[in-house]
């Protein structure tokens, strides 16, 4: 219950409806798991004491209302997620610090939704440049040598460049990920042709890990064990068509090659 | 094994920024991934544990790990486990077999496949214990309080 002196004191329904789904709609698009999205909104309810208010949470949808037919019912859709761990971050402090919070409702939903648009901490070239670290280093943890670690460095940076500068396309996440594998592929063969001692197979395999859906497949697999099954379909047939269309990419420039271009190289 | 912490440290540090990790919590970040990978890689090559195995206890040594930062952090545990967990998830599976299934070997590629499957079943698992045990730690430690 509400009894300690919080800046968020006295809010109509309406008003802990519309901040509950502000808080989900924040967790939902950077990439919390479901569980978490709809434990936050129903805790934050129970702290201002409405306790009948029901939540469905999957990845694309927040469903959000009471279960009588005069209530009101909130639905959010949800298009585009990512992952702003910095996001989930600030809204944990928020939720565990209400009783804490000086500041109104007007002030918090203001709050809320300059977070929605704020843009992430890191910028796109950093990002690019931790693709490239992250690629190099797992090209070495998996069993490079020291060339490989070189052109694992440039393949993951260039795969992250060519999709960085093909978003303003806005490509579906498909497409997306055939264009990461094909970049993948050509910079990787570009490699090889240039130094004798990289293998093909080290430098892709530690290029292909910032892109592919390992964590996405887990965390459906947690989604089915805590007993979200929809949620848990989800993700995993979403980390499965992933994988699926970074196979294609890669494979259709490394088939490519070798039909027409290796002929060429000859 | 001092290169494998190394290097995954670092990797998952920088995947700490790819997910936009705040930037004070990368360090225990990069601690938290490398040393999952490294009890993995010794329970995996130097014991000779099977993967599913050698990845549940590695999940498990990483989130008791990634709890610990959360509470000196006061950050939620998620942001450790999410990049902590990276190193040991098998997207590397998913692809091969996805990559054997192109290319019409379908055996090996749905052996693979599987094996991906149980494997993250295994990290689910390691990451969903030691969150309920901690849960059900923290409601007694509560109800002792009242």
């Amino acid at each position: 219950m509400n009894n300690c002196c919080s800046g968020l004191q006295s809010l109509t329904r309406e008003q802990v409806m519309n901040l509950a789904l502000a808080v989900g709609k924040l967790l939902l698009k950077n990439g919390a798991e479901t569980s978490r999205v709809e434990d936050s909104m129903t805790r934050l309810c129970y702290h201002f004491g409405i306790y009948d208010l029901n939540v469905f949470v999957t990845p694309t949808v927040i469903i959000f209302g009471d279960e009588t037919s005069e209530g009101k019912s909130l639905v959010c859709r949800i298009r585009t997620r990512s992952v702003n761990l910095t996001v989930l971050s600030k809204i944990n402090n928020f939720t565990y610090n209400l009783c804490s919070w000086s500041q109104g409702y007007e002030a918090t939903m203001d709050y809320l939704n300059t977070m929605l648009e704020e843009k992430p901490p890191y910028n796109k070239w950093l990002l690019c440049f931790a693709s490239a670290v992250s690629s190099a280093c797992f090209a070495q943890v998996l069993g490079g040598n020291d060339h490989d670690f070189v052109a694992a460095f440039i393949t993951g940076g260039v795969a992250m460049v060519v999709l960085k500068l093909l978003g303003g396309y806005r490509p579906s996440a498909f497409w997306e990920n055939v264009l990461a594998g094909a970049a993948i592929g050509a910079t990787a063969l570009g490699c090889c042709a240039m130094s004798r001692q990289c293998t093909m197979e080290a430098i892709t395999v530690g290029a292909l890990m910032p892109f592919l859906p390992g964590l996405a497949f887990t965390n459906g697999l947690r989604d089915y064990m805590a007993g979200d099954l929809i949620s848990g379909n989800c993700r995993v047939s979403e980390a499965v068509m992933f994988a699926l269309s970074i196979t294609i990419g890669l494979a259709g420039v490394l088939v490519m090659w070798w039909h027409w271009g290796w002929q060429l190289w000859r | 094994m001092f290169l494998h912490f190394f290097f995954s440290f670092i990797a998952t540090a920088a995947f700490g920024v790819l997910f936009q990790a705040p930037k004070r919590t990368l360090a225990m970040c990069g601690l938290v991934g490398a040393i999952g990978w490294c009890i993995y890689k010794y329970l995996g090559t130097n014991l000779e544990y099977s993967s599913f195995y050698a990845n549940f206890a590695a999940t498990v040594a990483l989130s008791v790990f990634a709890e610990l930062f959360a509470r000196v952090a006061k950050e939620p545990a998620t942001i450790f486990i999410a990049t902590g967990v990276i190193p040991l998830v098998p997207g590397l599976g998913l692809y091969k077999g996805m990559n054997m299934i192109i290319g019409s070997n379908y055996d090996q590629g749905v052996t693979i496949l599987i094996t991906a499957a149980t494997d993250s079943m295994a990290i689910a698992l390691g990451v969903m214990m030691v969150a309920s045990i901690l849960r059900v730690l923290h409601v007694r430690k509560l109800k002792k309080l009242i």
